[in-house]
């Protein structure tokens, strides 16, 4: 293992955690897409590591291009309400539980993986090809060429659902009646206040 | 033909399917789409339907085999049951066709036609024209399902068809209470008679282990077995009470033959079907349908399905001469009620529901006395006369409808009389079939009535279980037996010429007595709907006798089908004439009666006499008729008023049936009423008041239980989801060491095959065989040999790739004693160690048994002990 | 061409999908939801495209990481338009307002 590809390993891995660490906990979610951002560069760079220079690439046009900013289009379009208080807390045992079990069978499962190491293979030699364009497409349009295709309808699909889901002309009259409760609540403190802002006038 | 032949082998004769589906397919399209189609599209549907049947069962009776062979359709395998000694028996949708039951299908189909012809007219205004027509063609699929079934469970989808349809028509008109509980009352009353056709199946299955006819034909002997009947089960003296006892247990056990029980349970079913004593109550109610259903349903074709039934089972009925003796006596007695209630009705489909009943037991009398084809000749005869009897009252009624719209009133032979002059055709085949129903010579009615005067009078049942088996005393028919049923059939006949002629000269005799005829009289309330008719006649005919036109004869669709089957009731006789020796229909029949026949004689003293025995029956017809015409042609029904007024409570009695129906209610319905009750009780109080509220207690309290899980909030399932995946994960990564025996050998020589289960990148060490693994090999089974006696632990280790390991032991022992040893030491392997098992595995003993077969422990404990 | 072993590779992954899964249970903004989302999807990928570095023959897992990639993208734009409808109707974005199920 040379050192400056150890080096350039821990750099990337040190993004990837920190990034996602960064999205998870930030309050603020423009930093958690920030985060975001860090952890989305540092697998790309993991990318390049392994080989993959042609998904590295997509990595980067695809998530730091288009799904990041589209996460700060939406942030930035619900303004100051994207961020949320901490709410009731009427579910967080079973939450707290069920992120418990799953970190210590996680951790479990890594410790595995590392007392197994040894049974994965080497680490052969690859072709010239071997994660390029040209690699890749040629069995994209190939072998997998039904799958390319279905994913393309797909990707047209979620846009015309998104539209359609975004744009909400048509909002359902029981949601509506239960939107309205809250606002009322809402409303009746707004006006207390303003009582007792007219009292102090 | 020979082109039909070929493309119609006797084995595979797809025709049937052809009779079978047009009606059902009939009733489909009239069911379902039938009020959006239109009046004329359903008479159409209907019409054809009927017709094209009609056609194929004409096709299907030409090309029967002369021999007397059966045409065969199997549909598809239905299924099969356990028969006596496992054998299965086969209950397969199979169709087959003989001379009888093709001759009844033309009938069904023939007169089917006819009278979905008539009601094309007859119910043109109603507004439940499409389902009419659905039923009318679900109830021709229905009994062709009866007629060409193969077997008995067939043919008891057929029976419940009809019977279903029977009960949709009856109470056609369901507005009216009236007519829903008489659709109610025919519906129970077959009930009662479907669960003896059960109860035979199930005894033809234990005795014949058969249930197809060739197949009964071919084992019917078994049913030669003598049957205990009583006392049941291990009920004896010592069990009971000892007063009880003496009273209730005979010095000898009753047994009666198989046979006996079969046809009486058969007979059951009959008898609710055929409106036979006790069963008949139902028949005279079901008039309350619309009036073609009387004549196609509950004259002609559904109600003589019983007589079919005993015809066809004519194999299990000559075993037993006292099963046939009861059916000739209930048939008798049932000819002779129906005929004196039959008497004094005023209903003109009344008197002729009763003559109905009463025919129906003279066609049991034909096959109770073992002249199976003289009653089926009766069921053939009696569909024509008989039907376009009713049509003919249909026709009556639909013109008395002009001014009279209650359905009593105009149905009520008071109102009518001398409608001669103005519904000639009507009139003139009701003549007809009077006549033949009444026996005038060279008629129908005259050659099949006379055919089961004379087997009554001349047949000699033979016990056949005498030659077979003697076991048992046989049961003989006594010498006056087929006398006394001869003259009490003599005397029915009477009375049914008598009554028959009675309606005919009330009806068409005499005053016209409806309405007030008024030439060129037009209706004042033209203008109304039609419901509110009954209303405005009802109040002016209390204050001023009612007003009307001329009635009218039935438009030709209704006088067609009267015409066509007058001319069958004046002529069909022919087909089987046996005095005169022209009897086509007998000697196409003979085949499927042949053998029955060789049990019934001719009884001795009876020879010859068969012209002489001709004249009871003639004057019969004369007596009955000539007292008919004397009293209500010249004195104009003045005799019976006074006869009504001199023994008004015996008039009475007869006109209220005899009160059978108030006898019913008293005994049997008030019976089940108190049981309702009772259980009524126990249901509100027990089921709802205990056991439901438990119930739902259980189930809220489980409910409540898990709605705290059910918090709504997307995180919460994806937090159990993701427990389920650390679960499935755990599931993956850990070893299963699981061991299968197979153990088939192992008392022969002593080899036990152990195969663990496999998995990815699983290895296996097994320990405690002669050679112990020193290491992780992929071998996943072994084979270990015991020698006798010799007990062994098996521990086989399993390490999957991750490195995690699992155990499992098993304990093996051959059961027996090594030869030679007079202790048993078990002789140990070296370096064997029994190993720790450790806790949470099943314990050796266990498997010990499961190893073992039954009883073999035992046996190796004994060995032990020597 | 690096020398890194792939367990490397992997064992970060497998923190990367523990981090997006915690943070998707624990967390109650929509918006953060959605990004841990991609964070298990990109964890995902980055098993794969490490297994393809050792399974060389083909581009089994690189092709699967793609369409994965094509998949997250129409996840995120429906998922982010469903969060604005949402929006609209109950003017925030709190997971625990998305409770009409419950009711």
């Amino acid at each position: 293992m040379k050192a400056f590809d150890l080096a350039f390993f821990g750099l990337t891995a040190l993004l990837v955690l920190l990034g996602g660490i960064g999205t998870v906990a930030a309050k603020n979610p423009i930093r958690g897409a920030m985060g975001l951002l860090m952890a989305i560069v540092g697998i790309a760079g993991m990318y390049l590591q392994l080989s993959a220079e042609f998904l590295a690439a997509i990595q980067i046009i695809v998530y730091a291009g288009a799904v990041v900013v589209l996460f700060l289009f939406v942030i930035m379009l619900l303004g100051p309400q994207a961020t949320t208080s901490a709410g009731a807390a009427g579910t967080k045992v079973s939450r707290y539980f069920g992120a418990g079990v799953f970190l210590l069978s996680a951790i479990g499962a890594m410790s595995l993986l590392w007392r197994t190491r040894s049974e994965l293979a080497a680490l052969p030699k690859l072709s010239p090809q071997h994660g390029t364009i040209e690699g890749i497409g040629r069995e994209l349009f190939t072998a997998h060429v039904v799958p390319f295709e279905l994913s393309g309808a797909l990707l047209l699909v979620a846009v015309v659902g998104a539209i359609a889901v975004a744009r909400g002309k048509q909002v359902d009259p029981t949601l509506a009646a239960k939107a309205k409760a809250p606002a009322e609540a809402a409303g009746g403190g707004d006006a207390g206040h303003g009582a007792h802002a007219k009292e102090a006038g | 033909m020979e082109v039909l032949h070929h493309q119609f082998p006797a084995n595979d004769f797809a025709l049937l399917a052809i009779v079978l589906l047009l009606p059902a397919i009939g009733a489909f399209v009239n069911g379902i789409f039938g009020k959006r189609l239109g009046k004329s599209a359903v008479r159409l549907m209907a019409l054809s339907a009927i017709g094209g049947a009609f056609l194929a069962s004409l096709l299907t009776f030409l090309l029967l085999p002369h021999d007397g062979g059966r045409l065969s359709w199997l549909a598809w395998r239905w299924m099969s049951v356990n028969g006596q000694s496992g054998n299965l028996v086969p209950i397969d949708v199979k169709f087959s066709v003989d001379a009888m039951s093709a001759t009844m299908m033309l009938v069904v189909t023939g007169v089917g036609f006819l009278i979905h012809l008539y009601s094309s007219e007859y119910m043109k205004d109603d507004p439940g024209y499409h389902r009419f027509f659905c039923y009318l063609n679900l109830f021709c699929f229905a009994m062709l399902v009866l007629i060409t079934a193969d077997n008995l469970p067939v043919l008891f989808v057929g029976w419940e068809g009809v019977g279903m349809c029977s009960y949709l028509l009856i109470g056609f008109w369901f507005g009216e209470e009236k007519n829903a509980s008489a659709g109610k009352k025919a519906f129970i009353v077959n009930r009662i008679g479907d669960f003896g056709l059960i109860v035979a199946m199930c005894l033809l299955i234990y005795y014949c282990g058969n249930l197809s006819w060739d197949g009964i034909e071919k084992t019917s002997l078994g049913l030669l077995t003598p049957v205990k009947v009583w006392p049941i089960g291990n009920l004896s003296r010592e069990t009971l009470p000892s007063f009880l006892g003496a009273i209730l247990i005979p010095d000898k056990p009753v047994q009666v033959y198989a046979a006996t029980l079969v046809a009486l349970a058969l007979f059951l079913g009959c008898a609710g079907k055929s409106a036979q004593i006790p069963l008949y109550v139902w028949l005279p109610d079901a008039m309350a349908g619309p009036t073609p259903v009387s004549a196609l349903i509950h004259a002609a074709t559904m109600v003589t399905a019983g007589v079919y039934l005993v015809a066809r089972m004519h194999m299990v009925f000559v075993l037993s001469p006292a099963a046939m003796a009861v059916v000739a006596v209930i048939g008798v007695c049932t000819a002779l009620l129906a005929a004196s209630i039959g008497l004094f009705q005023h209903d003109l489909k009344k008197v002729l529901a009763y003559s109905t009943v009463s025919q129906l037991g003279f066609m049991f009398i034909g096959v109770g006395v073992g002249a199976f084809a003289a009653g089926f000749f009766h069921v053939f005869t009696h569909a024509f006369f008989k039907a376009c009897l009713f049509l003919g009252a249909g026709s009556v009624i639909h013109a008395m409808h002009a001014r009279i719209h209650d359905t009593d009133k105009s149905q009520d032979m008071r109102n009518m009389g001398g409608l001669k002059r103005y519904m000639p055709i009507t009139r003139w085949t009701f003549f007809i079939s009077c006549c033949s129903i009444a026996g005038l010579p060279l008629t129908a009615g005259f050659w099949s009535k006379d055919e089961i005067l004379w087997s009554a009078f001349s047949a000699h049942v033979a016990n056949p279980a005498a030659a077979v088996t003697a076991r048992m005393a046989p049961y003989e028919w006594p010498s006056w037996l087929g006398q006394a049923i001869y003259w009490g059939a003599v005397l029915a006949a009477t009375m049914t010429s008598f009554y028959m002629f009675r309606a005919y000269f009330m009806t068409f005799h005499g005053p016209f007595r409806g309405w007030t005829i008024v030439r060129g009289w037009k209706d004042p309330h033209a203008g109304h709907g039609h419901d509110d008719h009954g209303h405005d006649h009802d109040r002016e005919e209390s204050d001023k006798p009612l007003e009307g036109p001329e009635p009218h004869e039935s438009p030709l669709p209704m006088t067609i089908p009267l015409v066509v089957l007058a001319a069958f009731a004046a002529f069909a006789g022919f087909l089987n004439a046996h005095p005169i020796h022209i009897a086509p229909l007998g000697h196409l029949l003979e085949p499927v009666f042949e053998g029955a026949g060789r049990f019934i004689t001719e009884r001795e003293g009876a020879k010859g006499m068969m012209w002489t025995m001709m004249a009871p029956g003639f004057a019969a017809f004369l007596a009955g008729t000539a007292a008919a015409m004397y009293v209500y042609l010249n004195r104009a029904g003045q005799p019976e008023r006074q006869f009504a007024a001199r023994a008004g409570w015996f008039y009475r009695l007869v006109y209220d049936k005899w009160r059978i129906d108030e006898l019913y209610d008293a005994t049997v319905v008030g019976m089940v009423d108190a049981l309702a009750d009772i259980f009524t009780m126990a249901d509100k109080w027990l089921i709802d008041g205990v056991l439901a509220r438990l119930t739902a207690l259980l189930t809220a309290l489980i409910g409540t239980l898990l709605r705290t899980l059910q918090t709504g909030r997307v995180q919460v399932y994806a937090a159990v989801m993701l427990v389920g995946l650390a679960g499935v994960g755990w599931f993956m990564a850990v070893p299963h060491a699981e061991v299968a025996m197979d153990d088939t050998s192992l008392r022969a020589t002593g080899e036990v095959k152990l195969s663990a289960a496999p998995g990815y990148g699983y290895t296996f060490r097994w320990d405690g065989l002669a050679a112990t693994d020193s290491q992780l090999t992929d071998r996943a089974s072994v084979v270990v040999r015991l020698a006798p006696g010799e007990k062994k632990d098996v521990k086989v280790s399993v390490k999957n790739a991750f490195g995690l390991e699992s155990v499992e032991t098993v304990s093996l022992t051959r059961p027996g004693l090594p030869p030679g040893a007079k202790a048993p030491e078990a002789p140990r392997v070296p370096g064997m160690v029994r190993p720790d098992i450790p806790t949470g595995e099943i314990p050796a003993d266990e498997i010990h048994k499961l190893l073992l077969p039954r009883g073999a422990d035992q046996a190796g404990e004994k060995g032990e002990q020597k | 061409m690096s020398t890194v072993p792939v367990e490397y590779f992997l064992i970060v992954a497998a923190v990367l999908f523990v981090i997006g899964a915690v943070g998707f249970l624990l967390r109650r903004n929509l918006l953060v939801l959605l990004m841990s989302i991609e964070l298990m999807l990109n964890s995902v990928n980055l098993t794969l495209v490490a297994y393809n570095r050792i399974h060389a023959a083909n581009h089994a897992g690189q092709n699967l990481a793609f369409f994965v990639i094509a998949v997250a993208a129409a996840e995120a734009a429906v998922g982010l338009a469903i969060v604005l409808a949402f929006f609209r109707v109950r003017k925030t974005i709190h997971s625990d307002e998305a409770n009409l199920l419950k009711n």
